[in-house]
């Protein structure tokens, strides 16, 4: 017991030395994410949603998933997380280059509705097999019906809303 | 090493082969369209020259909206529910926040996309449902118009919470609860209602007269539900028991003092020497013993005793 308040005793001796010799810094409150910086051209094009940053979000710009999971009681959170980034990732890549707004995510019951906005950079046929077969695969993995509802634009800079 | 490297350059050997074998066909095959291909022009040099194909036009129809005609049945267009789609609806709808000018108009507006919407469920479509459900409904009892009628035909209650959410499984484990609830008077428990109170504790609420029963220690709603109807049946019964001791019970072991049966109202009738009902200001003096017995002494309870023995022998009040 001495022994053990011997070494207590020398420790905070030796931490009021210590004292001296840290450096503190005032905090860094920077939020970055989702914020984009104006260029010198002023040439950057943003749609609505990056126009709008995340706090932005319910007041000006609504979420990007409807689900119930998140709500107080909400069950199965983590996997409704993980399923949403595997169907961002999954349509993304299917339609490459050609989503031209974010990926819309919402859920009723156990239907999934994925929505967004498509270039026309592709013909009518080849949109509807892309339709057919990410909803084909989805729903066989999710194993739960997924409904692709689009709209296309005929141009990219259609859904830009500003230039900074 | 050299034995190993040896190893290796047989092996590709062998899988060149191999390869060669295999595309042995397709090579024949595009030997006839060789000439069609153009030789690869990395740096651009003069003279060839890359004809560049017009990009194709794709034709695309005017918004439906356009085409509708003004008497149609909306509920033909939009028949259940789903994400918004601008040539579909012919609204000029706008959302979105914009510092100085017109909020964004509904095409290519992914804000629009994202709330829910009810043009599914406009009034008339709404009215035309309801019609079509009106044939799986039976009328409402007609004598059944009162409250106090629906308690007193179906004192019992059962209460249970369904769960709508948005993920692939429909089942939420609090969908099991069942909550009972009845009107205790409603059972015919005469002589046993002390013992059902003590059984049932808690659960009962003395200001509006009803017993609740929460049953959710089973994993289905019906397996709660039978569970609760079996505590009514099991309390009812066990309440109704009357054990051969019982009968032993003597005035001290009273739970609590009734002055019609105890020696105080016999003495009275003794003094007197005539019944109690005709012994004026005896029922006062009956109620202020009771509560001196019932809430134990203290100077409102002996004060009130005082009081009412004093009226009862016709004594003449302290000052």
């Amino acid at each position: 017991m001495t022994s053990l308040l011997k070494n207590v005793i020398s420790n905070t001796q030796i931490n009021t030395q210590l004292v001296r010799l840290l450096h503190t810094t005032s905090v860094c409150c920077k939020v970055q994410a989702g914020r984009y910086r104006i260029t010198p051209k002023k040439d950057f094009p943003l749609t609505y949603e990056m126009a709008n940053p995340p706090h932005e979000i319910a007041h000006r710009k609504t979420w990007n998933s409807w689900n119930t999971s998140n709500l107080q009681g909400g069950l199965r959170s983590s996997e409704t997380a993980v399923e949403d980034v595997f169907i961002r990732k999954f349509v993304s890549g299917t339609w490459h280059n050609l989503f031209v707004s974010e990926i819309i995510i919402k859920r009723q019951h156990n239907i999934i509705r994925v929505a967004g906005i498509v270039h026309r950079a592709i013909n009518a046929r080849k949109v509807y097999f892309l339709i057919g077969y990410t909803e084909e695969l989805l729903s066989f993995w999710l194993q739960c019906p997924v409904k692709l509802e689009l709209q296309t634009v005929a141009d990219k800079k259609d859904v830009i809303f500003k230039y900074i | 090493m050299i034995l190993r490297n040896l190893d290796k350059k047989c092996l590709l050997k062998t899988l060149e082969r191999q390869f060669a074998n295999n595309y042995a066909t397709v090579t024949e095959a595009a030997k006839e369209s060789r000439e069609e291909f153009k030789a690869l022009n990395l740096k651009h040099v003069k003279g060839q020259v890359v004809q560049k194909r017009a990009p194709r036009k794709l034709d695309v129809l005017p918004p439906r909206s356009k085409q509708m005609a003004t008497d149609q049945d909306w509920g033909n267009v939009w028949p259940g529910p789903r994400t918004f789609h601008p040539s579909t609806v012919p609204l000029p709808i706008r959302q979105g926040y914009v510092e100085k000018g017109a909020p964004p108009d509904k095409y290519a507006n992914a804000e629009l996309m994202k709330i829910p919407n009810f043009l599914h469920l406009t009034p008339p479509i709404i009215k035309r449902q309801c019609e079509a459900l009106k044939q799986f409904c039976t009328p409402w009892p007609k004598n059944l118009n009162t409250q106090e009628k629906l308690i007193e035909n179906f004192p019992i209650e059962v209460t249970t919470s369904n769960y709508c959410l948005s993920s692939p499984s429909i089942r939420n484990p609090l969908a099991r609860i069942v909550t009972l609830t009845i009107k205790v008077s409603s059972l015919s428990l005469k002589g046993a209602m002390d013992k059902f109170l003590r059984l049932v504790g808690e659960r009962y609420n003395e200001k509006t007269d009803i017993l609740t029963i929460v049953a959710d220690r089973c994993p289905l709603r019906k397996q709660n539900y039978e569970y609760a109807m079996y505590l009514l049946t099991a309390v009812y019964h066990e309440s109704l028991k009357v054990e051969p001791w019982e009968n032993l019970k003597s005035e001290a072991d009273m739970e609590y003092y009734n002055w019609e049966k105890n020696a105080s109202k016999k003495s009275i009738e003794q003094i007197f020497g005539k019944p109690v009902e005709e012994i004026p200001n005896s029922k006062m003096y009956a109620e202020a013993v009771s509560n001196l017995m019932n809430e134990g002494e203290s100077d409102y309870t002996i004060a009130k005793y005082g009081e009412a023995v004093r009226t009862l022998l016709n004594l003449p009040k302290t000052a």
